[in-house]
């Protein structure tokens, strides 16, 4: 074992000694972190099934639910795109290519090729939730900003966020339009009861019936519907063609609609946010470890304060969204962008404070080990857990509840961090980053390492 | 008159916008063709009301409309996109080629995906302020930044990618096709239950409704109509919102599920580029037998698509019974040939001086070809929405094209003036001093 070290990994787990370490470990962490999130989607711990939590007592599988909600939720995919920026800055300005190739020309072949991998992934490993395609667009889009310097990225983070934020608030005016239509049909309803009783005959139009029935649909889409559990459990458990035809629409939601008005923003915001905090040296220990330490924890608080709320407010609105839409001007989730940026870029200064310091060196190689090999291990969360949950694996769908699913998690990583230690004593890269790097270099480069070679990763 | 594109050319290898001197005037002749001719597609988008496409398909087969409906779909209709489309594609190469990285400067492909945010900005403006639907900027710069790592392939490689792209677009629409039938299978399955009084399955009556309402989607809804129609000779507002999920919807639909349509055509667009094809380099020999292969097959399919889809007054139902295969399983393939006819036959036009002046002209359109483009939106949308002249679905369908002819005339003198006061078209300046972010001079030397 090496002494600590905060900027660069000179272990021998590493290839390139250009490898920044704590972009590793965040990256595994990331990694780690999205699984306790994702596996709700792979497990069939659906949105519904959650109301059922939320409406009902709060017992242990609430309060489970709310940590995981408040520490983890869209903390851990912005927390993958900070790094996925600083990553950026890292491949275009001081990445050694082993062919003759621009960084242009390198950068974007590799996005291209992780959109590729997405859609295998999202299309064929049936994982609708899947984040390489979205992160290979943004990667394209972004390209434009790598030489920015470090202020104007800043403020392209918190353009972002706000943008995000706007977004998030126009989706509620259009819920506050169909409720104040709602309340004009209920008016005009009572009105006709009124006539009705004096004799008159008169019904709602057409227009007014459809402008009452989607306010009311709305309503009843926040309600616990068991049938609704009941059948997506049966549709899960099928066989991969019928899996397949019913997961392709929410994918293709996923990676159209769900991209362009919300999903670039977030993405972006915490890209450019990397990006800037990349080229003043954060990830490179320039500050002290008690300004990690202190700026973490401050982050972290306002992150959690704010994410308190939304829970508490997300509880409103789901047991009375007719109340909670009449009190209030804001969305719950209007801080969301500002909460889960704060809360990734404070988990990373704590990270950092660690690794400056000696405390615990062992466990963070771990999640570096697991970070180097990002991708392989993303797609291998996906085979693990498809073949877990879905009907022509074994067809856990919607058996476990959240506690249970932790253990899962919990399982899952202890394989990934098994094989990725086990694997990177004999190879220099995962396999998939050793095929993704072969596609993009055009060209079949050597993987293995010389045998000879003493190798203790741990 | 052409010059050669080889980056020797100029002394100063710099970062910069190209000179009027280095443009190559027969693409700029083809760029101007195909964007007055996109308005010949896009001007019932803006001056028509949706339903009057369904009175046209089941019309009677003559009349002014009809026959101006029969020519435009069978002869243009997705072609002049398509040229438009080939020359962004050619455009982009010499982009890249024209230019070279300066040590200290930035790269060359960071200027070109700044130009294509920048393009897709505007689109975003096209689309969202100026109120455009069928905006193409947005699409053109997110599928131009795909482009990037192609660009120094083998023009032979790069149109086995093209034809790729338009099988997969074959694929999908067969594939689409083939649910359409199933849908119909399932449909007249129940039907014949229901016949034999026999009591239906919930998925019976499922497929009963799901096709029943099918056909109700193709038929005009009055309600729907009268209520865009009031929308769109509203105020600023009244439209905008009228548009806005419309026209958000149709951005990431089109993107998302059928980038193949300008793809496919980008990559053949910069193949023929690689080979000379407009660059005026070929035999003319080549060009007429291009021209008689491209029209010959084109054409024919063309009218076979028009003749048995497009004009379809017996409804769904019986074209689905009736084919087995989509007639729209060739829609894609079609324009490539009639694409490479009409460029060829302009070609040819443009080699044989016989009309030096239209040439000029058109390439002068061409050659703010992006300003042209946006100006089109602005005329229109003024000449047709409430907020402006307020002509929305008030002249019939051949009566719109007295409008195309007024625009392009119009665009034929107006960017013949321009050019010869400034070195590129309004808009384009724009463009080029946000893509290099700093103000660009505009004015011509007083000595020219």
């Amino acid at each position: 074992m090496h002494q600590p070290n905060s900027t660069t990994g000179t272990g021998s787990i590493y290839v390139n000694p250009s490898r920044i370490l704590s972009l590793d470990v965040l990256r595994g962490i990331a990694l780690l972190g999205l699984l306790l999130i994702s596996v709700r989607e792979f497990g069939g711990f659906t949105n519904n099934q959650q109301l059922f939590y939320i409406t009902g007592t709060h017992g242990w599988n609430f309060k489970l639910m709310a940590a995981i909600n408040i520490l983890l939720d869209g903390k851990m995919l912005a927390l993958f795109a900070l790094v996925f920026g600083a990553g950026m800055l890292l491949y275009v300005h001081t990445k050694k290519f082993p062919v003759a190739i621009t960084p242009a020309d390198a950068f974007i072949r590799k996005q291209m090729w992780l959109m590729g991998f997405g859609l295998v992934n999202a299309i064929l490993l049936l994982w609708p939730s899947d984040i390489l395609f979205s992160f290979g667009m943004a990667g394209i889009l972004l390209f434009a900003f790598t030489r920015m310097k470090a202020k104007g990225l800043f403020i392209l983070a918190i353009v972002c966020t706000l943008v995000y934020c706007g977004k998030l608030y126009w989706n509620y005016t259009d819920d506050q339009k169909v409720h104040n239509k709602w309340k004009e049909v209920t008016l005009v309803e009572k009105k006709i009861k009124a006539d009705s009783a004096l004799g008159k005959k008169d019904t709602l139009t057409k227009k007014q019936t459809e402008d009452k029935e989607r306010w009311e649909g709305m309503v009843k889409s926040f309600k616990y519907d068991s049938a609704a559990t009941a059948s997506e459990k049966k549709e899960m458990g099928k066989n991969w063609p019928k899996v397949f035809s019913h997961l392709l629409p929410v994918t293709q939601r996923r990676e159209s609609v769900w991209f362009y008005r919300t999903g670039v923003w977030e993405i972006s915001a915490m890209v450019f946010l990397g990006m800037a905090l990349f080229s003043i040296g954060f990830f490179t220990a320039r500050f002290k470890m008690t300004s990690y330490l202190l700026v973490g924890l401050l982050f972290t608080l306002v992150g959690f304060a704010l994410a308190w709320w939304r829970i508490k407010a997300n509880g409103a609105r789901i047991i009375d969204y007719n109340d909670y839409i009449d009190h209030h001007p804001l969305p719950y989730n209007i801080f969301f962008p500002f909460e889960r940026g704060l809360m990734a870029l404070g988990y990373a200064s704590i990270v950092m404070a660690f690794l400056g310091s000696s405390l615990l060196q062992w466990k963070w190689k771990l999640f570096a080990v697991v970070g180097q090999m990002a991708l392989t291990n993303y797609i291998l969360q996906t085979i693990i857990c498809t073949l877990f949950f879905y009907g022509y694996g074994f067809g856990n769908f919607g058996h476990l509840n959240q506690w249970q699913l932790l253990f899962f998690v919990a399982e899952v990583v202890l394989v990934q961090v098994v094989f990725s230690v086990f694997w990177l004593r004999y190879y220099y890269m995962g396999p998939l980053e050793w095929l993704l790097r072969c596609l993009v270099y055009r060209k079949r480069l050597p993987n293995r390492k010389p045998i000879t070679a003493e190798q203790n990763p741990s | 008159m052409d010059q050669s594109i080889t980056p020797g050319a100029n002394q100063e290898q710099s970062v910069r916008p190209v000179d009027t001197t280095e443009r190559i005037k027969s693409i700029d002749a083809i760029r101007g063709f195909a964007l007055l001719g996109i308005l010949m597609m896009n001007i019932p988008g803006f001056g028509i009301n949706w339903d009057f496409w369904y009175g046209m398909m089941h019309g009677p087969r003559a009349g002014k409309d009809y026959y101006t409906f029969a020519i435009v779909m069978t002869v243009f209709e997705g072609t002049m996109r398509g040229l438009f489309s080939m020359l962004f594609g050619a455009g982009m190469v010499l982009f890249m080629l024209n230019k070279k990285d300066v040590p200290g400067k930035p790269p060359v492909a960071e200027y070109y995906y700044r130009r294509l945010l920048w393009l897709v900005f505007f689109g975003l403006i096209n689309c969202f302020v100026i109120l455009w639907f069928g905006d193409i900027l947005f699409f053109y710069g997110l599928c131009g930044m795909l482009l990037f790592p192609f660009r120094k392939m083998n023009p032979k490689w790069l149109l086995v990618i093209g034809l790729a792209c338009v099988s997969f677009a074959m694929i999908k629409q067969e594939w689409g096709y083939s649910e359409l039938r199933e849908k119909r299978a399932s449909y007249r399955e129940a039907i014949v239950a229901k016949k034999e009084n026999k009591t239906l399955t919930p998925e019976q009556q499922g497929a009963i409704g799901t096709w029943e309402q099918m056909e109700k989607n193709q038929k005009p809804d009055t309600t729907y109509s009268n209520d865009n129609l009031r929308k769109m000779r509203g105020n600023y507002w009244s439209v905008f919102n009228q548009l806005l999920p419309q026209n958000a919807g149709f951005e990431v639909d089109y993107m998302y599920n059928d980038p193949w349509d300008m793809l496919c055509m980008m990559f053949i667009g910069m193949a023929l580029f690689g080979w000379g094809f407009f660059s005026n380099k070929l035999k003319t020999s080549t060009y007429l037998m291009w021209m008689l292969i491209g029209y010959g097959i084109g054409i024919p399919v063309a009218w076979m698509i028009f003749d048995n889809s497009w004009m379809n007054p017996l409804g769904l139902g019986y074209y689905v019974d009736h084919w087995r295969v989509s007639h729209d399983l060739f829609r894609e393939f079609r324009r490539i040939p009639i694409t490479i006819g009409h460029a060829s036959l302009l070609m040819l036009v443009y080699r044989s001086k016989l009309v030096p002046w239209l040439m000029r002209a058109l390439a002068n359109v061409g050659q703010m070809a992006f300003s042209n483009y946006l100006m089109q939106s602005i005329i229109c949308t003024f000449f047709f929405y409430g907020y402006g002249f307020g002509n929305y679905n008030k002249l019939r369908f051949h009566e719109l094209y007295y409008v195309v002819f007024a625009v392009w005339i119009f665009q034929l003198i107006f960017s013949s003036i321009w050019l010869r006061y400034f070195r590129f078209g309004p808009f384009e300046w724009v463009w080029r001093s946000l893509t290099y972010w700093k103000k660009m001079p505009m004015r011509k030397a007083a000595s020219r």
